[in-house]
């Protein structure tokens, strides 16, 4: 499996790519870290509104900037592929192979599902109701907390990609 | 002194213990805080800039704190780190780009609470002073050079090639 997906996205060609041009790991790590602050800023703004803090705010409001952290997240998406596919030392498999990035990768889809739970199952519609200073319910205060919990997770392990022995170690494994 | 620095017992933990807590949880904290005191940092100047007008501005004025919290874990990390690696941040001119924008930034949010929070206006609703913009712009200028610096902080080699290349020495 870790083999097969290796070898596609050493079809893109990235890897000589990247090991040709010096500028784009560094570029991509400098809008990597923009795309995160667009996403904490943002989505975790909303969640903390949610929590109570900053009560006067509308929800509603708040939730217009989402599409900033939207746009962080596709930024992160594409410099992400870059580093995962562009990897000049150890490849694809080498990022395909680590604890750390596999947690960073599943907390991201546990965010991502987390999302679609806000909005089909019509807790944002609640949540938007809420008076601006009023609180949030419950259901949206869950909501919150996993969001925020699976976003800070995303960048303490995701400085642990490259510090993955460090995990293994503290994991016992 | 850097020396001594940065063979202090702290500085060795941050830098060798094997522990989950000491160097990458430090790192990792790091980017938390920046993510932070950015990521509010960056919503406040975009509704001072007038994007979401519905949200009153006075009512971002309690975000300050959390502002700080960001802050506070970032320059506690931040120290750490560079306890840890003293002798090589000290010799690396982006690391001194990097803490010349975090200055300004700290400094023009500073000027921001006092010059537009703390107005009668805004603290009535009434109004915004004009300069909120330029505050604003400034914001987002110095955060976002403070983050490409950070970065560049990591990559001496490739800083040096290209400052070389593009001013020639």
């Amino acid at each position: 499996m870790v083999e097969t997906i290796s070898h596609l996205l050493l079809k893109t060609g990235l890897d000589n790519f990247v090991a040709t041009h010096d500028w784009v790991w560094p570029v991509c790590e400098i809008l990597h870290f923009f795309g995160m602050a667009a996403i904490i800023g943002t989505v975790g703004l909303v969640d903390a509104r949610m929590l109570g803090i900053g009560k006067g705010i509308p929800i509603a409001s708040l939730e217009r900037f989402v599409p900033i952290g939207v746009l962080g997240l596709v930024l992160n998406m594409v410099t992400g592929f870059i580093f995962v596919a562009g990897n000049p030392v150890g490849g694809p498999q080498e990022y395909l192979t680590t604890l750390a990035f596999l947690i960073k990768m599943t907390l991201i889809v546990i965010a991502g599902v987390n999302l679609l739970v806000f909005y089909a199952f019509g807790i944002a519609r609640i949540a938007n109701a809420t008076a601006p200073d009023g609180s949030a319910p419950v259901s949206a205060k869950v909501v919150a907390a996993v969001s925020l919990i699976a976003w800070f997770g995303v960048i303490f392990f995701g400085r642990f990609i490259m510090y993955n022995d460090t995990l293994l170690n503290a994991l016992g494994l | 002194m850097i020396d001594a620095i940065e063979n202090s017992a702290y500085a060795v933990w941050v830098r060798e213990s094997p522990s989950i807590w000491a160097y990458t949880t430090i790192l990792s904290l790091h980017a938390m805080g920046l993510a932070i005191i950015v990521g509010i940092n960056t919503i406040v100047a975009l509704r001072l800039l007038g994007y979401v007008p519905d949200i009153p501005i006075n009512k971002l004025r309690q975000l300050y704190p959390w502002m700080y919290v960001g802050f506070t874990i970032n320059a506690f990390s931040g120290l750490s780190l560079l306890a840890a690696n003293l002798s090589n941040d000290s010799h690396n001119w982006m690391f001194y780009v990097k803490l010349t924008m975090i200055l300004c930034a700290m400094i023009n949010l500073e000027l921001t609470k006092v010059r537009v929070f703390d107005t009668p206006a805004v603290i009535n609703g009434t109004g915004v002073p004009a300069e909120a913009h330029r505050f604003a712009i400034a914001s987002i200028v110095f955060w976002s050079l403070a983050i490409c610096a950070g970065r560049l902080v990591e990559y001496p080699n490739f800083v040096e090639k290209w400052v070389g290349m593009l001013f020639g020495h």
